[in-house]
């Protein structure tokens, strides 16, 4: 399959199960909120190393958060619900509860709860008061600018973590062109989060390594400075290679994001240097969640030809 | 919508216990059933059927008691979930105790300890309730437990002793000693206030438009604050159709005092700003 130039792939990106929840972070201005969002969700890249995956979602307008102020939401990612709910409570802790100005509430509906102010109420130190307003219990906790807000559990959902595409370009600054263009339309999208820097990843791992203590290294096959070697897979006219990892809350909302982001690639074309698109995986074996490329473009595909 | 309709025929300054009107409810028991079971009317003794008429099913929600007055006793006591009884009249002492969900609304008048031992639930007042909204049941150690009141006159005295958890909100005036010995929960209202205010509160907040005339010593003024809590708090109070829909949600400006130190409470007392 050739869209605008642009092969993709017949290959498919591999998935894997994750639970995930989504907490609204409000402050006095967006501003504030931001900052908290987004130091909440530093060093939330990968779970193999950071435990979750986070990022931000979306801004939400003031008259849509429950205590009337600009708001952001967050979502995060891991693999069990153990490790979401302690590095939640960690990152709210730490990036939230210290941010000036800001409020945390749920922001998922879901009969699985998971704690989140309900051990930071602690801080407290007895000043802590409980309000229980309609079914949710939230804490106001007496911090040195007035009060920190929390609501005392969130929801959590089954999700899907690990969508990729990795696109194949003439140069670096060609990769990055597709990958941003790819990056800014899965962002406007519900439901999605890209949790490497910017959305891009230029270090996309292999499993395992010669080194017995490392889980993952790098995608030798991938990496341009290696085209010599017999393993490596990238043409001659490929000097660059970029992932876009996309943790999603179902396999829909992952689908519609690789479909998004392929369409922006293609869109560019061929004419920009991109050559390719394709997936990542493993054989298929170590995530249950397969995403097939050109199953995915058939409706794009129509539409170009 | 089917309605059952109970309805008082005579009238009468003997005091009714009207516990079985929730049982019924609570069990939907069948209407003839119980109007063969037996009532005191003072010292005599006398079948359901004979004094209150009942038609429909006690299965069909909601439903509507009329003709009542107050010497009518334990109107709604200790309902459960999903009920839903609507009484035309004023209701005698203890409307609503024990209620444990469901829904109560007296178009009328309500006499002293209404809803004590509430835990879950809505009780809405048309008219005033007297003393004790909202306490404890004669015994207990513990006030209202969860749940909502909502009184669209005023209360009298001791609103909200010993309020355990919950939300009292009086569109009118409420008498002296309110919040007295409470133990957390939310008491709000639209009007005046009396005297001695939170005696004895150990946590808890009693919201009010105006600053009581006397704010006891064991209050300590904490100033000026915007507290964020107090938008989710208007949202819920707003939900109920009544004067409290007239806050604006971001009406959060208040004067805090801290309070019953007397008794190591850390309990508030919030007063609107502006």
């Amino acid at each position: 399959m050739i869209i605008n130039g642009v092969e993709i792939e017949d290959t498919f990106a591999e998935a894997f199960s994750m639970r995930a929840t989504r907490i609204i972070i409000t402050a006095i201005n967006y501003k504030w909120a931001r900052h908290a969002a987004e130091t909440m969700t530093g060093f939330a890249t990968s779970v193999i190393g950071c435990g979750v995956e986070a990022g931000i979602e979306k801004v939400i307008g003031n008259h849509e958060t429950p205590d009337g102020r600009p708001g952001i939401s967050v979502l995060l990612f891991s693999t069990d619900k153990k490790t979401l709910e302690k590095q939640l409570q960690t990152r709210i802790g730490q990036c939230v509860l210290t941010c000036p100005t800001t409020a945390v509430f749920p922001g998922m509906d879901s009969e699985d709860q998971i704690a989140l102010g309900k051990n930071i109420r602690y801080f407290g130190d007895g000043f802590q008061t409980s309000k229980k307003i309609g079914d949710q219990r939230y804490w106001r906790i007496p911090v040195m600018d007035g009060e920190f807000i929390c609501a005392e559990t969130t929801g959590y959902q089954k999700a899907i973590g690990g969508g990729n595409l990795l696109v194949f370009a003439r140069g670096i600054s060609h990769a990055l062109l597709a990958c941003e263009a790819a990056i800014d339309a899965i962002g406007m999208l519900p439901n999605i989060i890209m949790p490497f820097p910017g959305g891009g990843v230029r270090s996309g791992s292999k499993v395992g390594s010669k080194y017995k203590f490392l889980s993952a290294s790098t995608n030798h096959p991938y990496c341009p400075t290696l085209k010599g070697r017999p393993d490596n897979v990238l043409g001659k006219n490929i000097e660059a290679c970029m992932e876009i990892v996309i943790d999603g809350l179902t396999k829909e909302d992952v689908t519609l994001a690789m479909q998004r982001g392929m369409e922006a690639i293609c869109d560019l074309g061929k004419s920009q240097g991109i050559e390719k698109i394709t997936g990542g995986n493993y054989g298929g074996n170590l995530g249950p969640h397969h995403f097939h490329l050109r199953e995915i473009m058939n409706d794009s595909y129509n539409r170009y030809i | 919508m089917t309605h059952t309709i109970v309805t008082f025929k005579g009238s009468t300054k003997q005091r009714l216990d009207m516990r079985w009107l929730s049982q019924a409810i609570n069990e939907s028991t069948n209407s003839d059933v119980v109007k063969k079971q037996s009532l005191h009317m003072g010292n005599e003794k006398c079948n359901i059927g004979d004094i209150f008429d009942i038609t429909g099913s006690f299965s069909d929600h909601p439903v509507v008691f009329e003709n009542s007055n107050q010497s009518m006793d334990y109107v709604g006591h200790a309902l459960c979930k999903d009920s839903h009884l609507t009484v035309a009249g004023d209701v005698g002492h203890y409307a609503g105790s024990r209620l444990a969900g469901g829904k109560l609304v007296i178009d009328g008048n309500a006499q002293d300890y209404t809803a004590c031992g509430m835990s879950k639930g809505l009780i809405e007042i048309m008219g005033d309730a007297n003393d004790y909204v909202g306490s404890a049941h004669v015994g207990d150690k513990k006030g209202m437990a969860g749940g909502t009141i909502l009184v669209h006159g005023n209360t009298g005295h001791f609103t909200g002793d010993m309020l355990r958890r919950g939300t009292i909100m009086v569109v009118g005036n409420i008498g002296d000693y309110c919040g007295s010995r409470m133990i957390a929960g939310t008491i709000t209202n639209l009007g005046t206030i009396g005297k001695q205010v939170g005696v004895g509160m150990r946590r808890g907040t009693i919201l009010l438009p105006h600053k009581p005339k006397d704010v006891l010593t064991g209050f300590h003024d904490c100033g000026r604050h915007n507290l964020g809590y107090l938008t989710l708090l208007l949202h819920e109070l707003r939900q109920y159709k009544s004067t409290f829909q007239s806050l604006h949600p971001m009406r959060r400006r208040v004067q805090r005092y801290i309070g019953d130190t007397t008794v190591s409470g850390q309990g508030e007392m919030l007063i609107w700003i502006g």
